[in-house]
């Protein structure tokens, strides 16, 4: 599904990502994690197409092919989604506008007929549904007012209209409290499918009780440095990061992969 | 086209009006008509050096160089536009400045009049209002001319009590306008405790090149509401220069909405005196300016009375080489204690080229005020930009978007609901690509 290959990237000129290498097959959940500064941001801002993120070297291909040449709204169509870390406020538009437009902009690029707002709404009220989401949220302007817990769900149910092949979520879990981490953990899971990866990216273990990955990787300095199964995040949460500092990757007691 | 010197062009004007027909009376009519003339006659055109014009490029209007009705026929060959919003109790059309022979019939409670007749009813309180339109001087001089035609204007009066619906106000140019330089004068009295929704809708024909003057004159009676919405989306080559004052009585609501989404050259004052305690002026406008186009804005909000409350909120959006302004005053005269001021004026600049000027003023004589103002000028939010993308919208889309949703805040305050979607549209249609 999505091959990165040696990615290097800088923000505003100084290099974050210094030669990364991550494979991630269909229906697989990675969890990254790492220290603050690791550039777990990046790779999501990279990967989704964001300005200001400069490739320097590498290819990231999606489905076989190298996306970095495509506009993010290109890379949004062919499937990739990203769930902001701090998704916008957008003041004056209407959230069931914004979301109806671009369901429409990415069922027109993959030749699919639109859907009128019947169609629309029929959708929108099943997915609510299924994410015990409140309808009022639609009828707001996208994210305006909105608590950091009712950002997220935003997010994810943004998630399951779209329905995209690659799900990249960044540090969804930050600013949640326990019950709406669940809730939206909940989101998440439901959403798992053969046919959707995701890339849960995160700086806390918690989340990971609730999203179970397939496989974890470790990202410090721009690089992946380890990678195992759900049970390294574990090994983290025991040991901090410190190790990176202290004695490298060999003084973590894990099965090295990468 | 004829270039004429600002000189000529006013001497001209003077000379047009005082041969118009004049009042016949009565005699305090006879006295602000002459004294309108000669005010005029002495003033000229306002000009660069005249501070409240100083942005106002009327070189559009001196190069076209309309002349003032002789008569008063309209230039005919309109087709009345589509109106704004469905089911108005009543429906007003005026063409280059001037009332049908017959007006409309009014609803139950609600008066429509010719200025004559509206004399024997109300000459005091119309005498009162016509006097203070300010005469002298060249920033008042299209104000002059206004009033040198005052007594072909029109009156509606609500009674006390009365919710009169929605009166829907067309006002358009002729196919062959673009000679004329059409005032007209419309007054509003409400009376303790009425209602009215007033619509006023600024839409000529496509190729009209009309330049007009409306002064719209509202006097609110105690506790009554005016929900005035302004839809301004006249041709290219249309100059508009419109006057809106309001004197407010205790209690008194007056609501006011604006959307300037058109013409080449528009003006618009709008003046409110909150004059009676607990009077309060909700003022919202938004502004969309393409190619050359000019819009200038010109808010000034007089608590006279204490506890009242005013509201600005104004914006615009700017591409190509147009330019905009907006001076928003509010003056807290002494003993207006207890007033609440908001003011707000944001402007979005789409092209490196486009100009806008934003003034506000806030000006206070009074003790335990509650006043805020802000003004400013920027671009689209860029990470708001990549939010909307990275859900496949377009940068162009995107951009749209964002830009109608700056707008959509006033539109929002739109309470009437086919009206706001009408205009919504129309806002949306409005928008210019960046540049």
């Amino acid at each position: 599904m999505l091959e990165i290959k040696n990615l290097h990237a800088t923000v505003a000129g100084k290099p974050i990502l210094k030669g990364l290498n991550l494979s991630i097959g269909q229906g697989e959940v990675h969890a990254i994690m790492g220290p603050n500064g690791a550039g777990k941001s990046t790779l999501g801002n990279v990967i989704a197409g964001r300005e200001g993120y400069e490739v320097t070297a590498g290819e990231v291909l999606f489905r076989g092919r190298d996306i970095l040449e495509l506009e993010p709204e290109e890379r949004a169509c062919e499937g990739i989604f990203l769930a902001f870390q701090y998704p916008v406020e957008i003041p004056g538009v209407n959230n069931t506008y914004f979301l109806r437009a671009a369901l429409n902009a990415q069922r027109k690029y993959r030749g699919e007929p639109e859907l009128d707002s019947m169609q629309f709404l029929k959708l929108v009220r099943e997915k609510l549904k299924i994410l015990h989401i409140n309808d009022d949220l639609m009828h707001r302007a996208v994210n305006e007012g909105f608590s950091g817990g009712e950002k997220k769900r935003n997010e994810i149910f943004q998630m399951a209209v779209l329905e995209p092949s690659l799900a990249i979520l960044d540090e969804t879990d930050s600013g949640l409290d326990i019950d709406a981490l669940r809730l939206v953990a909940e989101g998440v899971n439901r959403q798992r499918s053969e046919d959707r990866s995701m890339i849960v990216v995160t700086h806390y273990q918690r989340l990971l009780e609730h999203i179970v990955p397939d496989y974890v990787h470790v990202l410090a300095e721009g690089r992946i440095v380890a990678s195992g199964g759900a049970d390294l995040a574990l090994k983290l949460e025991e040991q901090g990061y410190a190790w990176l500092e202290s004695g490298g990757i060999s003084a973590l007691d894990v099965e090295i992969r990468a | 086209m004829n270039t004429t010197a600002p000189a000529k062009l006013a001497e001209r004007w003077a000379d047009t009006a005082s041969a118009a027909a004049a009042p016949e009376s009565p005699d305090w009519l006879r006295a602000l008509h002459s004294e309108a003339l000669a005010a005029f006659s002495d003033s000229g055109l306002p000009h660069r050096k005249v501070e409240a014009w100083k942005y106002t490029p009327l070189k559009r209007l001196e190069a076209a160089a309309p002349d003032l009705p002789h008569d008063m026929h309209g230039t005919g060959g309109v087709l009345p536009p589509e109106a704004l919003v469905p089911g108005a109790a009543l429906t007003l059309d005026i063409v280059d400045g001037v009332a049908p022979a017959a007006l409309p019939a009014a609803p139950e409670g609600v008066s429509l009049l010719t200025f004559n007749e509206a004399l024997e009813r109300f000459e005091q309180r119309l005498r009162g209002l016509a006097g203070k339109i300010g005469l002298q001087g060249p920033a008042q001089a299209f104000a002059a001319v206004n009033t040198a035609y005052l007594h072909h204007g029109l009156v509606m009066h609500v009674a006390a009590g009365v919710d009169a619906g929605t009166v829907l106000t067309r006002w358009m140019s002729g196919a062959d306008s673009s000679e004329r330089f059409s005032p007209f004068r419309l007054f509003v009295l409400l009376d303790e405790g009425a209602r009215l929704e007033l619509v006023e809708q600024h839409m000529s024909g496509d190729g009209t090149a009309g330049a007009r003057s409306l002064v719209l004159q509202s006097q609110l009676g105690q506790s009554s509401e005016l929900l005035h919405v302004r839809v301004q989306a006249e041709p290219e080559e249309a100059l508009l220069l419109t006057t809106t004052s309001v004197e407010q009585a205790a209690e008194s609501r007056y609501l006011y909405r604006g959307f300037d989404l058109g013409g080449g050259l528009v003006r618009h004052e709008l003046n409110v005196e909150l004059a009676g305690p607990g009077a309060s002026a909700d003022l919202a406008g938004a502004c969309v300016l393409d190619g050359s186009r000019h819009g200038d804005t010109r808010i000034s909000v007089d608590h006279v009375a204490p506890d009242c409350r005013s509201k600005q909120l104004f914006r615009s959006v700017l591409a190509g080489r147009s330019r905009g302004v907006f001076n928003g005053r509010a003056l807290i005269c002494e003993g207006a204690d207890g007033s609440s001021v908001k003011q707000s004026n944001a402007n979005l600049l789409l092209s490196p080229l486009a100009e806008m000027d934003t003034k506000p003023e806030l000006e206070i004589y009074a003790d335990e005020v509650e006043a805020s103002h802000g003004a400013t000028v920027g671009q689209l939010d860029e990470a708001a930009i990549f939010y909307l993308r990275s859900r496949g919208l377009s940068e162009a889309e995107a951009r749209r978007l964002l830009t109608a949703a700056f707008c959509h805040v006033v539109t929002a305050l739109l309470e009437n609901g086919p009206l706001a979607e009408t205009v919504g549209r129309m806002v949306d249609d409005a928008m210019p690509a960046a540049d």
